[in-house]
């Protein structure tokens, strides 16, 4: 038996369910001041992060909001806020996507601030211009550092090498020393992870022989056959048994330092960039060590200081000065940078890097030590990357993979990466 | 209480259009206004974005600058020049052309069996239920990856009778074929469909069969089948749907490259890929529509083959 509303009913019935609905949703508008960060990063970073973030709020009472993605997700997660017109108001930057974030509108320019909230007085100028995009500055480095070979420093101790010196040795060398120790290897282990589809590495090849990635006019910096080269070279190392085999490896396609060869006791040398190497050692149980790429017999230097990542600001930020101040204190504080200390890097901030000379554990020194040995061996920074350089990045995997996995020789797939590259390029 | 001659008055008068507006609005009136929210939610949350998307389609949208008009260029760029466009075409037409059949066949073969009363029918309807109801989940996505990866539970389990399995996850020949045995393996929820269908065809066709000697193979091909058909073709234009759509597995198992290689590059996660980690959402937007349209085909061709061989009860065929 249905039961029939009165008018009166009715709309008493709406109105309370509309109150209710309304009563719930205010609590999404209760927001006051606080701050969105976010970054990528590995589990000691965000360690590390938020336990900065709870020094600030208690110094402050400002909220921070952090939100922080592994490095193959974080690009695509900022696109969409981005597109969102919702972009985190601190956003931890990269050399290669600066240039495209901030000419195409989604960066604040940080040269008002300078001086003011942001006290760079101690800042090092060449680390400072490295975030300057078109004139205006984009974005602040957040530490400096460079390509490495990493190795487990027990097990080369059990086979008994000693590497050379890291600014002269050669490829050569280097697989002069993998045909030696591949058979005393723990099983399983390799000598080193294969490299052909890791970019800074077929990057640091281009700059030995003078080349680069990339022109300053967006083109591409290097010929078919020195891309041939190279991936002959990892295609040769992996078919006399230095690099793991092509299934083993391409299970390192997420980029996580956790799945990486290295960690998972799979190769003996494995490739990051020098701040990673306390994040990486805190995976490992054996000691690791850092030493400088292999160069080119009679080559050029192929390693630079880059800057390893900058703090950005959104152009759609709504609390600009909060969070500058915010900004201002994961640099130049010296409290903050005691918690940081150069997993991100080491601080452009000259204050601040002596405030952390004293406390740094042996493998922080590593990190310095090494980093005054690459920095007597370096080219100059190379020429912003252009856009949709990241989708070069991404496509050098399957490239590499088509080689490894013998679907194709290395010349010719080198001659397909190329003519593709230069198709991406040219896309708008 | 009208009398009798009012009564009558007013039926031989037509009631005037503002009476059957009024009169139709007091009956159903109620109702649009409890269908209101989910009407907002369509129009807002699923037609407009549809309709933006096929404007969009039409443009170059990199996501952060306003979409700039290019007309046909991303459809004209779609079919003539993308090769990883037909990449992920070929990799999505093999994963459902494998796992549609094979998750039917399995789904019927095991309906078939869970229909004679087995004891204990609703444990097992449930336990094999179960894996649909997880199996779209990223969890089981990681699970996946890990089971089938270099050192997982596959390769040990190989490794006991002495079989050095590759890494079949991030292997090109094999990473396609562990998605098929996820799907497959996800076979529950027709199950239960066609265990329904099963329920309804009457008994003693099959005891009339059986009296007159026909073997069980018989009765299937000649019974069971046909009476099956609607049902069959259901479950075939959804799973067939289901596949082209499917993203989650392939994201997770491939770590979102599609690889290795391009080969378990799906075409939603190729147009994911476009839209998000190369900019280029305009693009992204003509390949979602280009799919639907192939899924309508498909949908289409299904719908125009059925009545060559789907019965429906009522058709009196």
């Amino acid at each position: 038996m249905t039961r029939t509303f009165t008018r009166r009913e009715f709309g008493g019935l709406v109105a309370s369910t509309t109150a209710i609905s309304a009563l719930a949703s205010t609590g999404a508008f209760a927001a006051g001041e606080s701050v969105r960060l976010i970054w990528w990063g590995n589990p000691d970073r965000d360690k590390r992060t938020n336990d900065v973030i709870d020094l600030y709020m208690k110094q402050t009472g400002t909220e921070v909001v952090p939100e922080t993605y592994g490095w193959n997700d974080y690009w695509q997660k900022l696109a969409t806020q981005a597109a969102g017109r919702n972009l985190p108001d601190l956003i931890q930057m990269d050399y290669r996507y600066i240039f495209e974030y901030a000419r195409r509108q989604q960066l604040a320019a940080l040269d008002d601030y300078v001086g003011k909230t942001l006290e760079l007085a101690d800042f090092d100028p060449n680390q400072l211009a490295s975030g300057k995009v078109d004139g205006h500055l984009y974005g602040i480095s957040m530490g400096a550092n460079s390509m490495t070979y990493v190795y487990d420093q027990a097990v080369l101790g059990k086979v008994g090498v000693e590497l050379p010196d890291p600014t002269k040795w050669t490829n050569e060398d280097f697989e002069k020393i993998g045909m030696e120790v591949k058979d005393k290897l723990p099983d399983g282990m390799f000598f080193v992870q294969n490299m052909g589809s890791v970019e800074p590495r077929l990057e640091t090849w281009m700059r030995q022989r003078g080349k680069a990635l990339y022109t300053e006019d967006g083109t591409i910096g290097y010929e078919v056959e020195d891309l041939a080269d190279f991936f002959t070279y990892w295609k040769d190392l992996q078919d006399k048994g230095l690099t793991p085999p092509a299934d083993v490896q391409s299970q390192d396609a997420d980029g996580k330092m956790e799945t990486s060869m290295i960690v998972t006791g799979k190769s003996l040398f494995g490739f990051i960039h020098s701040n990673q190497l306390v994040a990486n050692q805190k995976l490992m149980p054996d000691e690791i060590n850092i030493t400088m790429i292999p160069n080119l017999t009679g080559g050029q230097p192929g390693q630079y200081l880059k800057p390893s990542m900058l703090l950005s600001m959104a152009a759609t930020s709504s609390d600009k000065d909060a969070a500058a101040a915010l900004m201002n204190f994961f640099i130049t504080n010296p409290d903050a940078n005691k918690i940081l200390q150069i997993e991100r890097g080491v601080s452009g901030d000259a204050s601040v890097r002596e405030e952390l000379i004293t406390g740094l554990s042996p493998t922080e020194k590593m990190v310095i030590d090494y980093l005054d040995i690459v920095a007597t061996s370096v080219g100059p920074l190379p020429p912003p990357p252009p856009k949709n350089a990241g989708e070069l990045e991404l496509a050098l995997r399957p490239a590499w993979d088509a080689i490894s996995f013998e679907q194709v020789t290395p010349a010719d797939g080198a001659k397909k990466y190329y003519d593709d590259a230069v198709a991406i390029l040219a896309r708008a | 209480m009208a009398t009798l001659t009012e009564t009558a008055g007013r039926r031989r008068a037509a009631p005037a259009l503002g009476d059957r507006i009024r009169r139709e609005l007091r009956r159903s009136g109620p109702g649009y206004l409890f269908l209101l929210p989910w009407l907002i939610g369509f129009f807002v949350l699923t037609l407009g974005p549809t309709l933006a998307s096929l404007y969009l389609s039409f443009t170059n949208y990199d996501l952060l600058t306003t979409p700039r008009w290019t007309g046909l260029g991303n459809y004209e760029y779609a079919f003539t020049q993308d090769e990883r466009l037909g990449n992920a075409l070929r990799v999505t037409f093999t994963y459902v052309l494998w796992s549609v059949p094979l998750k039917l066949a399995a789904a019927l073969g095991l309906a078939m069996v869970l229909d004679r009363s087995v004891r204990a029918v609703g444990i097992y309807r449930a336990t094999f239920y179960l894996p649909s109801l997880l199996g779209a989940s990223v969890a089981i996505a990681v699970l996946w990856r890990q089971i089938f990866g270099g050192e997982g539970l596959v390769n040990q389990l190989l490794a006991t009778v002495g079989i050095h399995g590759p890494a079949w996850v991030s292997h090109p020949s094999y990473a396609l074929s562990t998605l098929v045995i996820l799907a497959v393996w996800q076979f529950g929820s027709p199950m239960i469909i066609f265990l329904a269908g099963l329920r309804q065809i009457p008994q003693d066709l099959y005891e009339a069969a059986s009296m007159e000697g026909a073997s069980g193979w018989r009765q299937f091909w000649k019974i069971t089948l046909p009476l099956l058909a609607p049902v069959i073709f259901f479950n075939l234009v959804l799973q067939t749907i289901e596949g082209f759509k499917a993203f989650t597995q392939a994201f997770i198992v491939s770590g979102g490259t599609g690889g290795p290689i391009d080969s378990t590059l799906f075409y939603s996660l190729y147009l994911y890929q476009e839209a998000f980690a190369n900019f280029r959402m305009g693009y992204a937007s003509a390949l979602a529509w280009i799919l639907l349209v192939i899924i309508a085909v498909f949908t289409a061709v299904a719908f125009g083959t059925s009545k060559y061989w789907v019965y429906y009860e009522d058709e009196g065929r």
